[in-house]
């Protein structure tokens, strides 16, 4: 059977890791993401992703080098994201060790550059992360370039249309609950996940035990975790204990060979 | 010495990385010479099925890769599309013939909501006890990380050695002789991953 993954979330920003509230204000140093990884490996997280915040408003390309360490240092699958914009960028996001790319920005420019990307790499490496947030009027629009380009778009209508584009999975992330530690956005995550053929890997608001377990029992394939790893005393084992003993199916084993 | 093949489709790096990490001695090459002086040949993938014959086929692999295999028989392991390619044909985007080593076809997986295609994550093998394949790996927790949309239909039940459930039977192992194929990625399956490829390399077929 397959299982529910956990998988902390990383932001890289200056080859070190960072963790903001709302994309914008606080952030806080968070360590060496070497180290960290081999650290998450060790817990048997199921997947890493990283996701490198300076690369869309630098107008580059997520770092290959902070992965290709990773990826002499644990064996389990990484997805990395930011500034991703060619082909031959995810090429070498894949030589460098990585499993998937995550492309959020590049999709709302040109929804065409993610069926080109699955076309060549298969559906399965793509990844596409929608980042949304609530206006004065009520309404749950899509955000673009690490929060700063607002869209009109719907994020569970342009969620489909990643999918009917060959997204081999969704990311949502709730840019008014990254770093609040309040909960996940659990009505827009059950209604994607019950519309969605594809994956959904809930992002941002974890904070406790039962918003992990809120998003997998609305219909997440996945839950990211970043705030309440660095900065509380929950770790991947502790959670997991608590999905399966609340009859999540999580990975049994620890995993790692560290 | 291993030889990786490397014809541009997919994460050699990890894979090196973990057979290195196992002490073993690897090239990742596609030159011919390489993989005929070679101990053993791992055919790694990762994108569509044409695209990777057309690739392998581009580089003139074709016909140093089924004569190691078929002819002089060296062990040989294909991982995730590598897998797929030691079949007759597949049906991703279009009929494509594959390698043909393996007497099966690759097919779309077919699953019911609220299953998800692609299938990815990790899942639980299940295959006989005392397969030296998976010497060291516990059932119950045998879980290995997958990543796909596609799926082997073996037409000889006895070459399928591991399955998975996901809406029903999805094979993913096989071993036909001395070619052994995998589905999942174990190079990137933590302790259990390294424990299949440590037991491979210690094969001798």
């Amino acid at each position: 059977m397959l299982k529910k993954r956990i998988i902390p979330k990383f932001l890289i920003r200056n080859g070190r890791l960072v963790k903001g509230v709302r994309f914008h204000n606080n952030f806080r140093e968070a360590g060496n993401p070497v180290s960290t990884a081999k650290v998450y490996d060790a817990y048997g997280v199921d997947e890493l992703l990283f996701v490198d915040i300076d690369a869309t408003p630098q107008g580059r390309p997520a770092t290959g080098s902070i992965i290709e360490r990773v990826s002499e240092e644990v064996f389990m699958p990484f997805t990395v994201g930011g500034g991703i914009t060619t082909l031959e960028q995810i090429a070498a996001l894949l030589a460098s060790g990585a499993d998937k790319v995550c492309i959020n920005s590049a999709a709302v420019a040109d929804p065409g550059f993610i069926t080109q990307a699955a076309s060549r790499f298969g559906d399965q490496c793509i990844v596409v992360g929608i980042d949304y947030q609530r206006r004065d009027d009520g309404r749950q629009r899509v955000v673009s370039r690490c929060g700063t380009h607002p869209t009109d778009l719907d994020p569970l209508d342009w969620a489909l249309r990643m999918q009917d584009a060959h997204a081999g999975e969704i990311m949502l992330c709730s840019i008014d609950r990254d770093g609040t530690m309040n909960g996940y956005d659990l009505d827009l995550i059950g209604s994607a996940a019950q519309r969605l053929e594809v994956p959904l890997i809930a992002s941002s608001g974890a904070g406790s035990l039962q918003h992990c377990r809120d998003a997998l029992d609305a219909g997440a394939s996945a839950i990211t975790i970043s705030s309440m790893f660095l900065f509380s005393d929950h770790s991947p084992i502790k959670v997991r204990t608590y999905l399966a003993s609340n009859g999540v199916q999580v990975r049994s084993q620890r995993g790692s060979h560290s | 010495m291993i030889a990786i093949v490397d014809y541009g489709m997919g994460n050699v790096r990890s894979l090196r990385n973990a057979l290195e990490y196992l002490g073993e001695d690897v090239v990742v090459t596609d030159d011919p010479a390489e993989l005929d002086a070679a101990d053993r040949i791992v055919l790694p993938g990762v994108g569509a099925f044409g695209d990777a014959m057309v690739a392998i086929r581009e580089r003139g692999l074709e016909e140093v890769l089924t004569r190691q295999a078929m002819v002089v028989k060296k062990p040989v392991l294909g991982i995730c599309l590598g897998m797929q390619l030691f079949a007759r044909s597949s049906n991703e985007h279009g009929e494509h013939r594959g390698l043909g080593w393996i007497d099966a076809d690759i097919r779309r997986l077919d699953v019911q909501r609220p299953l998800k295609v692609p299938h990815v994550g990790w899942n639980d093998l299940q295959f006989a006890g005392d397969d030296w394949l998976f010497q060291g790996i516990r059932a119950g927790e045998a879980n290995f990380y997958f990543v796909h949309s596609f799926h082997m239909v073996c037409h000889r039940p006895a070459d399928c050695v591991a399955t998975i459930d996901y809406g029903g039977a999805v094979t993913a192992v096989v071993r036909a002789g001395n070619l052994v194929a995998a589905q999942c990625h174990p190079e990137k399956s933590q302790d259990n991953g390294l424990k299949l490829l440590g037991n491979w390399v210690r094969w001798t077929c």
